[in-house]
């Protein structure tokens, strides 16, 4: 349901104070890559310091570390109240697994699927049930890959497309992966085919990124119109399947209608109940 | 000297010399004579040093000293405030180390805290009365006609030194260049008196910046989304609307970001004022506002338009700002955008103090076109460093919340009570309204509550309204 995912560091004060003015519809703090590894603790402390005191009105993941021994530590500083998940990097069906076993009950988990190996096992990830969205890491995959990025997407096209499939198969959220240089011309292009592509949300990793991201993965003005119309048309004849302009509208199209119309409204763009 | 009469004006040949002895010879400097200056020429100004070594160096005393704006390139005034040579000096706008220096030395007589608009009116009404006005120009020919848009080292406009030229009773420019002739000069040579020729009046790289830029910074991007926002909102981005703001880059963002939504609704401003940036030039050349009206060029950008555009018209301060004079631009103005170091419930402004009560800046045309827009809208972040920007009480008032409609924050937006038609508008948006309480309750849930520790020590001087009325004291702090 979320258009935009930013990360900020986790031992950043003027970012985590801020991190509710930057209008990303999720905020991921970041206790692994952005953090030396001198500094886990420093991120980990403040970050939990300033959850407890200052409760930001926004939904909050944090990214934490990959290995047992980090993540172990990370845990213990979640405070459990303000934070919906956590990002796990690296993701793949047996480290998922273990870190199960310890993740506190409330917490669900959005896969980062960053390695070649984890595209083997995408399927598998999607269908755990506290996998709420799979997130593409493309750094990290064409580092691996020896692939280069540009805005066309080319070298990213199967990776972002498999893992569309699997989360769309499984009901997950897919959330399409950052764009490293703050080149607007560029941001735009890749947002674009990730949005065509049936990505669900885009993640950023400077705040100037997000009004970009979430203008784009925001229903236009005319797709909510016609939700509209599709939605009155089912709940006035009480099928599933009818014409409308002459098109065949059928479930798909009006479970669609209905999820475009809740995140409309979600984000204030619902112009109220007319249909005309 | 004599008051110049500026009903009766004779074309005597102005005085020229390469010798600022020989000029200032002529002038009959005295102690406690009264010299005016200006900041067109901002932090690359040679004259306003040259000028004050020379008259210390004759030792004079008591002067009465009137300039425009002092930057931090005008160290001569901080010896001048060491040798106890000042009495009062009367300004607009303070930046750089003349603060510190002050609150140190001292001055025997007042420091007044002008407006532009105010100084406009109060040198043509009498009440600055200039003795010698020391105008740096960039070009003039050998008749007195001047400008700031030809010679080596350009400014753009004069704005700030017209009413000195005509009411000081004797001007002086000082130029690096005389030509043969000026093409529409904006001092005529009517008002001058003497021509002082000079190696060099600046250094070009303190004259126009090459920084203002709009701001990065996401805080201050949302600001100016909010600002569009709100503008869009009120129904104020109209056919013919009329707009200022300043060259910060908050304002800069603001002014890219209103050119780009008249362009998405087909609409055309009236006018631009005020300082003028090659934003503001951007929308002139692209249709997208009718005229530009030009007291003080920023960059290079609106020099050159200035220059060549007929749409890009040079005015006065008086013009500008000058509450007493009917024609004044910003009498038309829909909407001013402004800044502020300090704002408080009462919607009183400050930016002419920090919270210690340190000198940091002045109004500059803040409360003049505060008073005057039908809209004036104060943007900043809620939290100015560690210290939130809402007040109890400002520390000094440079324009009072009367004249302040709303504010605009990264984390809300207060509209003044007294503005019921903005409540009423604004009862159903979707926008962070709030009253200014909350929003300062916000500021102190991440600041916590700032012990406060009002100014105090001897008073210095005082802020004076654009009206002539004395307003807040201003004090030389103790310890």
């Amino acid at each position: 349901m979320a258009r935009s995912y930013l990360f900020i560091p986790g031992n950043v004060p003027r970012m985590l104070q801020n991190m509710d003015v930057y209008e990303a519809d999720v905020i991921i703090i970041d206790w692994e890559d952005a953090i030396a590894p001198g500094e886990k603790d420093e991120a980990r402390i403040l970050s939990e310091t300033f959850l407890k005191k200052h409760a930001p009105d926004v939904e909050i993941y944090i990214r934490i570390n990959a290995e047992p021994s980090l993540y172990e530590a990370d845990l213990a500083h979640i405070p459990l109240n303000h934070v919906k998940g956590v990002v796990y990097p690296k993701s793949d069906t047996a480290s998922l697994s273990k870190l199960l076993k310890v993740l506190p009950d409330s917490l669900d988990i959005i896969a980062l699927i960053e390695t070649p190996g984890a595209f083997f096992d995408i399927k598998t990830i999607a269908a755990m049930e506290r996998i709420s969205a799979l997130f593409l890491g493309a750094e990290d995959l064409c580092s691996e890959l020896g692939a280069t990025r540009d805005p066309s997407g080319d070298a990213i096209l199967f990776a972002r497309s498999t893992l569309i499939m699997a989360a769309k198969a499984y009901g997950k959220d897919a959330v399409d992966t950052p764009w490293a240089d703050l080149d607007a011309n560029n941001l735009q292009k890749d947002a674009a085919r990730a949005k065509n592509l049936g990505f669900d949300a885009k993640s950023a990793i400077h705040p100037n990124q997000v009004p970009l991201i979430n203008r784009l993965f925001s229903p236009g003005a005319e797709q909510i119109k016609d939700a509209k119309r599709i939605i009155a048309m089912h709940e006035r004849k009480g099928t599933m399947r009818f014409s409308l302009d002459g098109k065949m509208v059928d479930k798909p199209i009006i479970q669609r209608a209905y999820k475009l119309l809740e995140k409309a409204r979600r984000y204030g763009l619902d112009g109220g109940d007319s249909v005309d | 000297m004599k008051k110049r009469d500026v009903t009766v004006w004779t074309e005597a040949i102005p005085l020229i010399s390469k010798s600022l002895e020989t000029l200032l010879d002529f002038v009959k400097p005295s102690d406690g004579m009264a010299c005016s200056f200006h900041h067109h020429f901002r932090n690359g100004d040679n004259v306003l040093n040259m000028v004050m070594e020379a008259l210390m160096d004759r030792d004079l005393t008591n002067l009465e000293l009137y300039p425009s704006g002092i930057f931090p390139v005008h160290t001569s005034l901080i010896r001048a405030l060491k040798e106890n040579r000042i009495r009062n000096l009367t300004t607009n706008y303070i930046s750089g180390p003349f603060a510190d220096a002050l609150n140190t030395y001292g001055l025997t007589g007042e420091l007044t805290m002008q407006t532009h608009g105010g100084r406009a009116r109060a040198i043509i009404e009498g009440e600055n009365a200039i003795d010698v006005a020391f105008i740096a120009v960039s070009a003039c020919d050998e008749k007195g006609n001047a400008t700031g848009l030809e010679g080596d080292n350009v400014c753009g406009s004069l704005g700030y030194a017209i009413e000195d030229a005509i009411h000081a009773k004797k001007t002086i420019l000082i130029t690096d260049t005389i030509q043969t002739t000026i093409t529409n000069p904006q001092i005529r040579s009517k008002w001058v008196d003497g021509i002082l020729h000079v190696p060099s009046i600046g250094d070009p790289r303190g004259i126009v910046s090459g920084t203002l830029s709009i701001t990065k910074d996401p805080l201050g991007l949302k600001i100016a989304r909010d600002t569009i926002r709100f503008l869009d909102e009120s129904g104020m981005i109209e056919k013919d609307v009329s707009f200022q703001s300043g060259a910060g880059g908050i304002s800069l963002a603001i002014t890219k970001m209103f050119t780009e939504t008249l362009e998405e609704k087909g609409l055309s401003a009236s006018f631009f004022t005020g300082g003028i940036t090659k934003h503001h030039v951007n929308a002139l050349e692209k249709g997208l506002v009718k005229d530009l009206y030009d007291v003080q060029c920023f960059d290079l950008d609106a020099i050159r338009s200035l220059r060549e555009n007929p749409r890009h018209h040079f005015m006065s301060a008086s013009d500008y700002a000058n509450p007493n004079n009917d024609h004044r631009k910003i009498k038309d103005l829909s909407i001013v955008i402004l800044g502020a170091a300090e704002v408080d419930l009462d919607f009183n402004v400050n930016v002419t103090t920090d919270s210690s009560g340190t000198i940091i800046g002045g109004s500059g045309g803040h409360s003049d076109t505060a008073e005057d827009a039908a809209l004036s809208i104060i943007v900043s972040p809620l939290l100015k460093g560690r210290m939130p920007l809402i007040k109890d009480r400002v520390t000094s008032i440079t324009t009072p919340g009367q004249s302040v409609d709303v504010i605009i924050t990264e984390r809300g937006i207060a509209i003044n009570p007294k503005r019921h038609d903005l409540l009423e508008r604004f009862k159903n948006t979707t926008l962070p309204l709030m009253s200014i309480e909350s929003l300062q309750k916000k500021a102190h849930a991440l600041s916590g509550v700032p012990k406060h520790s009002p100014a105090k020590g001897r008073v210095i001087g005082h802020i004076e309204s654009r009206h002539g009325q004395k307003g807040d004291a201003l004090y030389r702090k103790e310890g």
